[in-house]
């Protein structure tokens, strides 16, 4: 069975053909412009061992860091108008309060506050207005508005005012882009809030970005079944990924550690996803990403989104290097690197420009580095093994060491054994563990409702959830006989009647058609 | 002392670590309390020593669910609105206002309606910590009436309380709470400078800011946080700061019994080798035993931070999997009173033990481990 993984970074597209566990053929090629012709690149050189072995291929899983950079370097964001059902609670703190203020600026200031909404108990909060709605729908016209996000108070308890709002916004205007909050977020109105904004301000990229995937792929003579890997190492189909695109912001990480388990078989691990920037340190814990306990920003923007705990330092294979070698980092010349580094001929002295010096990899041309005084080479090697060490020791659960795995392209930067580490793996294929993340990724579904337990039994509540976010995953493709529970959350209502509780389950399964593999080999 | 926006983050942080669990997530009122004090300027903190005795002085703050307040969100003119319903019901202006917990939002709502007012806040809260009933409070413990009270919900209804004791009007405001949408505002408890200078567990508010300045500067690992916070807990009215477990949680179940939030965390050390720490719930971290030895106990506070950030847990925040430090303080003296224990002691909140101070429990579990 042949799948292919495809993760298009900001710098690089990177590309698995695998069979099985088997990992065929990689490749790295340089991000295009237009995206599609970067993927037409990866493709061709995956699949060009064997004529006609396209039609053989199942399945196409792509990863993306695009959506996640258009937020943290403020492109491709459309103006989004923000309007929250919610009055007369939260009066004063109106929608993109607290945001930094470039981000809040590039969404515009088209923001409405409306009456209505439920309470926690179901009864209404105010009734929705309905010369108050039109207000804002002409409002819309008048300013050729693009994007719409809805929220409403307890949406994801009863998302009514918002289907209805939506309904009457589109009635008008068909055109336009609208994210509405329950989709997206779960209880906590400002984080779902932000997450639906942002999403919404995404939607118009997000359409062109998907259509240039799958044009490649298509182009390519992939029929087959094409998935968009999101936060949670699960899969979402390409008509998913056009509606919320937001759901994709932590997938890099994520795949960058899901693809490291498979490459090792290790389940529990340290991982350090080594760029030109920055190397990025997260947990494995039974195969998976460790999600972050605390509140997620995404470029300065308050979230809720389940995300991996991921500790970013600036060292890479760009880093600059001082002088006397005592400092490395944080500034780096990134993908330029192979036109300013020594070893490339340029004139900056740089974490790769030591490696090679060291005698530790061969890049670019070493004579050019022979002259770097050798206490300057020992300097900034010392500086960067404690470096790594610091970082493994901040994102260790416990005293007791862990194998540490490394990918990435800047992996040679790390010559020596960490003393935080109890063993170093640099696996073969490490450099695109991203793509290979991808290619495993799974199908997953989450519910969430407000239940009391004195109306139906703890037992019936869960299995009711259980069978929604089984009817998620079902729609997004998942093979009914392998969804597994991943997660039952219930949480009671303080001293609310009805022994009222929250409860939320998440379910993944294999993508029909597609059985998981155990870990490929180490290779180390 | 001018509070000024940019001691909010924390203080706010500072807070959740003294709420014990409770007191729900100040991120809303810190939005609502930044935007007070950008327009009014920054808030007049003063030691309660700096109050003249015959002030007239109230407790403002929030009363309900704390899961509620994610979504039915706090208004930022409500302590404005319900502060001038008080002062025309009893017929006299406050002089100051004072806050009723320290913990979660509880700690912000009082410099929101004392900015948008021109009148000073009380550094310091009737609690020291959160802690889930009325009664329970030092105002009332040292003798002061809950009312004349006044409330209010999300859409402007009040409502007055005049009650003969403090369990009556816990009972009351905990009804209209459920049946006003599930949190509403309360101005309560109104006394003179005297009698709050007797009761006030003084200078939280700045202690707070001083927590969370600790937890941001030192952010990342639990254990190597705890040097700087048992230096800052030495210096202050609370007693020792211990470290009580480290580890994972592997079971978080909760019910509502009784109209409490009524829950237990299981949490394992991260190899799984030793006996288990378990932690009971009701609203706060009340009591951590480890088999049916009791390690801590309310009214000495239990804070659980997560183990990479040291960033303070609450209770509804816990969760399957997470990995976590579990620190004791102890309690302001104040609350080591008989007359305190007699309404916050753990067979209070049905526990069938007596309190034993911190100190000596952990002297004992250092000495087994």
């Amino acid at each position: 069975m042949l799948r292919i993984g495809i993760d298009v970074g900001g710098t690089h597209t990177d590309a698995v053909l695998l069979d099985g566990d088997e990992v065929v053929a990689s490749t790295k090629s340089l991000t295009s412009r237009d995206v599609s012709s970067g993927i037409l690149e990866a493709l061709e050189t995956i699949l060009s061992g064997d004529s006609g072995v396209e039609k053989k291929v199942e399945a196409v899983m792509l990863g993306t860091t695009q959506f996640t950079n258009a937020v943290i370097e403020r492109r491709e964001l459309a103006e989004v108008a923000a309007i929250r059902i919610g009055l007369p609670s939260g009066r004063g703190i109106p929608p993109k309060t607290g945001w930094p203020g470039d981000i809040a600026r590039c969404l515009g200031g088209n923001v409405y506050m409306l009456r209505g909404g439920y309470l926690y108990d179901g009864w209404l909060l105010a009734q929705l207005d309905d010369r108050e709605i039109d207000t804002v729908i002409g409002d819309l016209k008048a300013k050729r508005v693009e994007a719409v996000a809805i929220s409403s108070a307890f949406s994801p308890m009863n998302p009514e005012p918002e289907r209805l709002l939506a309904e009457r916004i589109r009635a008008v205007l068909p055109e336009i882009h609208i994210t509405e909050s329950h989709s997206i977020g779960r209880l906590g109105i400002l984080e779902r809030e932000n997450a639906a904004m942002l999403n919404a301000s995404l939607l118009g990229f997000a359409g062109r970005v998907v259509d240039s995937f799958v044009a490649a792929i298509r182009e390519r003579g992939l029929n087959c079944r094409f998935f968009i890997s999101q936060n949670d190492g699960t899969l979402m189909d390409a008509e998913f990924a056009r509606r919320y695109p937001a759901l994709t912001f932590a997938s890099g990480p994520t795949n960058s550690l899901r693809g490291a388990s498979k490459l090792t078989g290790l389940n529990d691990a340290i991982v350090v996803d080594i760029g030109g920037t920055t190397s990025d340190f997260g947990i494995l814990q039974d195969g998976f990403p460790r999600e972050s306990n605390i509140v997620i920003d995404v470029g300065g923007v308050r979230t809720n989104f389940r995300m991996p705990d991921i500790l970013s330092i600036g060292l890479g294979g760009g880093s600059l290097v001082a002088a006397d070698g005592a400092s490395v980092g944080p500034r780096s010349v990134g993908h330029e690197l192979v036109s300013k580094g020594l070893v490339f001929g340029g004139e900056t002295l740089t974490a790769t420009d030591i490696v090679v010096a060291a005698g530790h990899a061969e890049i670019g041309d070493p004579e050019k580095v022979r002259n770097l005084k050798p206490e300057v080479v020992a300097a900034a090697q010392g500086e960067i093994s404690s470096m790594f060490n610091a970082g493994i020791e901040k994102m260790k659960p416990s005293s007791d060491p862990l194998p540490v795995v490394l990918v990435g392209g800047g992996a040679v930067l790390v010559t020596e054994k960490l003393a935080a580490a109890s063993s170093m793996l640099l696996p073969e294929h490490s450099g695109v563990a991203n793509a290979i993340g991808a290619a495993i990724a799974q199908i997953g579904g989450e519910a969430e409702r407000m239940i009391s337990y004195d109306k139906i039994t703890r037992q019936d509540a869960i299995s009711q959830v259980t069978g929604e976010a089984t009817n998620v995953a079902l729609t997004a493709g998942a093979e009914a006989a392998s969804i597994r529970v991943a997660d039952i959350e219930e949480t009671s209502i303080s001293y609310m009647p009805g022994n009222t509780v929250r409860v939320r389950v998440k379910v993944v399964g294999d993508i029909a058609g597609i059985g998981q593999t155990s870990g490929l080999e180490a290779k180390v | 002392m001018k509070l000024a926006v940019e001691s909010l983050p924390d203080l706010s942080s500072g807070a959740v670590f003294l709420a014990t669990g409770g007191g729900g997530d100040p991120y809303v009122a810190y939005l609502a309390t930044q935007k007070v004090l950008a327009e009014h300027g920054p808030a007049e903190l003063i030691a309660v020593d700096d109050l003249d005795d015959d002030a007239f002085v109230a407790a403002v703050g929030g009363v309900g669910a704390p899961t509620v307040s994610l979504e039915l969100l706090h208004s930022i003119d409500d302590p404005g609105i319900v502060l001038e319903a008080f002062e025309s019901h009893v017929g006299r202006k406050l002089d100051a206002i004072v806050s009723f917990e320290i913990g979660g939002g509880n700690s912000l709502i009082p410099l929101i309606a004392a900015a948008g007012r021109g009148i000073p806040v009380v550094d310091g809260d009737g609690m020291g910590r959160a802690l889930p009933e009325a009664q329970m409070m030092t105002y009332p413990i040292a003798g002061i009436p809950s009312t004349p009270a006044v409330a209010l919900d999300y859409a402007g209804n009040m409502a007055t309380f005049t009650t003969d004791t403090t369990a009556t009007y816990e009972r009351h405001i905990r009804n209209l709470a459920q049946a006003m949408g599930g949190m509403i505002t309360t101005v309560e408890h109104p006394m003179s400078g005297k009698q709050l200078k007797s009761s006030i567990v003084p200078g939280t508010i700045s202690f707070s800011i001083e927590i969370g300045r600790i937890l941001r500067e030192h952010r990342g690992n639990a254990h190597r946080i705890l040097g700087p916070l048992r230096k800052a807990f030495a210096d202050s009215l609370y007693g020792e700061l211990c470290h009580i477990y480290t580890g994972k949680v592997v079971d978080y179940s909760s019910a509502i019994i009784g109209g409490y939030d009524i829950g237990r965390a299981v949490i394992e050390s991260f190899d799984g080798s030793g006996p288990a720490l378990t932690i009971e719930v009701k609203n706060e971290f009340l009591l951590a035993k480890i088999e049916d030895r009791v390690v801590a106990s309310v009214p000495d506070l239990i804070t659980v931070l997560d183990y990479e950030t040291s960033t303070p847990i609450n209770a509804e925040r816990l969760r399957y999997g997470q990995r976590v430090s579990v620190v004791g303080v102890g309690c302001p003296d104040y609350y080591r009173s008989a007359r305190a224990l007699e309404v916050v002691a753990p067979r209070c909140f049905g526990f069938d033990c007596d309190f034993v101070p911190l100190e000596r429990l952990t002297e004992h579990h250092q000495s087994l481990i």
